[in-house]
């Protein structure tokens, strides 16, 4: 059984009086432990996947279970299990780096000393030793991205989201951060989702990609395995063939 | 100014003295000038503040007023907070509420200080109820703001998680209006001691209202002149100890604001 069940998926909104459809009987599977990015140009319904799957906003139609059940339906039984970074890194400006890194532990009512241990643990991980009391607004913006990724991963949630997490930072942090965070993602054996508009990320991150139209809808579905990612030819062909396929997409909409 | 060196701190300090001292010497001279109930010696006025010390009322009177304005600014608060709080996070309990809020606001002080005395007995209730009325609207139109104002993003971080009710409330939404709150404390006290003065003036036998109405009736000058810095000082007084809460529970603020 596939952990992440998403079957002819729809979202529509109403915007004053007219409605915009964001995602558009949308359906792919996800395995357990599986890294899969998720690409499509902006403004394609990637975040409102993401807020569905975390169960922050209910589909218009379709179905989207993890493990059989309904994020949104079943609130409660993902206290614990969903994970998310974000674009901006989401961080309480009123706490600091070590405060910011226990925030979710502490909605699980991890009992204090193995929180700071679990905090303290994931804040050498990506590299913030000796951060711990430095409020966020004294860190650079990948320092702050890092404490994100150190919350996200401090409950050894089953499912990791990523909504364009390196989208606001510089080609060298953004490169750095981005193999330290596979590297992780790598040893917790986590199943992820990674959504991006930046289509070498895409391919640079996942073992699968799987291209949006917009509205979203399943463009194409590719599963890349290590071997091929080192053929350089092949990726920048890959590349061309995404970029077209998303451009043939809008044309056929007339947008 | 909390983030100033301490050598800036002290020029603003000498800064400060030369100001008032300057003001101080002129009032002086002036007196020389002018008859005594327009404008009386500053001895004239310290030897009053002397004599209230020693009749205890500068204390008692003082203690009763300053209690006054926290019993009601309190009551406001809690009352506003509550108003504040439940608009912000029910849908369109806003459109109910605030129309009375809004109508309540719009009595002037005064009204209400004529109203209470119509209303309730007793010196305490009176005053609790007129500080009352003017004070939860201002609380809860600012605490409505703050709440309003909550980062949506932050808020499904949050919800993420799965937190419980008072855990969103505890972890994300108090420390999220704090900023807002003590602003609205500090607009508050100001207001709340021009209203008890008025309350005490027309309806009580206690307090620094109705100290300085006594020193009217009395055409003492020096006397109302005193218990009118008692005021001063003690609003100031006031604000600075929520200034002071201010630096220390947000102190994660950048330094530029």
């Amino acid at each position: 059984m596939p952990k992440i069940n998403c079957l002819s998926l729809t979202k529509v909104f109403r915007i004053g009086t007219r409605n915009f459809t964001a995602i558009k009987e949308l359906s792919f599977e996800i395995a357990g432990g599986e890294l899969v990015s998720v690409v499509g140009k902006t403004g394609c319904g990637k975040s409102t996947l993401i807020n569905i799957t975390l169960g922050l906003e209910k589909p218009t139609g379709g179905r989207l279970t993890i493990d059989g059940r309904e994020p949104y339906g079943e609130f409660d039984h993902f206290r614990g299990k969903l994970s998310a970074v974000f674009q901006s890194d989401r961080l309480l400006p009123w706490r600091t780096v070590l405060q910011n890194a226990t925030y979710a532990l502490e909605i699980l009512r991890v009992e204090r000393d193995a929180r700071l241990n679990k905090a303290r643990h994931w804040l050498e991980k990506v590299g913030l030793a000796g951060f711990e009391n430095a409020y966020p607004h004294e860190l650079s913006g990948g320092m702050r991205q890092r404490v994100g990724i150190a919350r996200a991963f401090s409950f050894d949630p089953e499912i990791l989201l990523c909504d364009e997490a390196f989208g606001h930072l510089d080609q060298v942090t953004a490169t750095r951060l981005r193999a330290d965070f596979l590297q992780l993602i790598r040893e917790t054996g986590k199943t992820s989702i990674f959504i991006t508009h930046d289509i070498d990320e895409a391919i640079e991150l996942g073992e699968r990609v799987l291209v949006l139209g917009k509205p979203a809808r399943l463009l194409m579905d590719m599963s890349l395995s290590p071997e091929w990612k080192k053929d350089y030819a092949a990726r920048s062909n890959l590349k061309d063939r995404i970029v077209k396929t998303i451009e043939s997409d809008e044309a056929e909409i007339g947008t | 100014m909390t983030f100033e060196s301490p050598s800036k701190e002290r020029t603003f300090k000498l800064e400060l003295c030369v100001s008032l001292g300057l003001l101080l010497l002129a009032w002086q001279i002036a007196s020389l000038f002018l008859p005594e109930y327009v404008l009386p010696g500053l001895q004239l006025i310290v030897g009053e503040f002397v004599k209230m010390a020693e009749e205890r009322t500068l204390f008692w009177d003082t203690l009763l007023t300053l209690y006054r304005i926290l019993q009601g600014l309190i009551g406001g608060f809690i009352l506003g907070g509550v108003l504040g709080v439940l608009m912000g996070t029910m849908k369109k309990s806003e459109n109910y509420v605030m129309p009375i809020v809004n109508f309540i606001m719009g009595i002037p002080a005064l009204s209400w200080t004529l109203i209470v005395i119509l209303w309730f007995k007793g010196t305490e209730t009176r005053i609790f109820a007129l500080m009352l009325a003017v004070s939860f609207p201002v609380f809860s139109h600012s605490i409505l703001d703050a709440v309003k104002g909550i980062s949506k993003e932050l808020m499904e971080m949050t919800l993420a998680f799965r937190p419980t009710r008072s855990q969103v409330l505890r972890m994300l939404v108090l420390p999220s209006i704090t900023p807002h709150i003590l602003t609205a404390w500090k607009v508050s006290i100001g207001f709340a001691v021009r209203v008890v003065i008025v309350a005490e003036l027309v309806g009580a036998s206690t307090g620094v209202g109705f100290r300085m109405i006594q020193q009217q009736s009395l055409l003492n000058m020096s006397g109302v002149l005193a218990w009118t810095l008692v005021l001063v000082v003690s609003g100031l007084g006031m604000q600075s100890v929520i200034s002071k809460m201010e630096t220390r529970l947000l102190r994660w603020r950048p330094s530029a604001s």
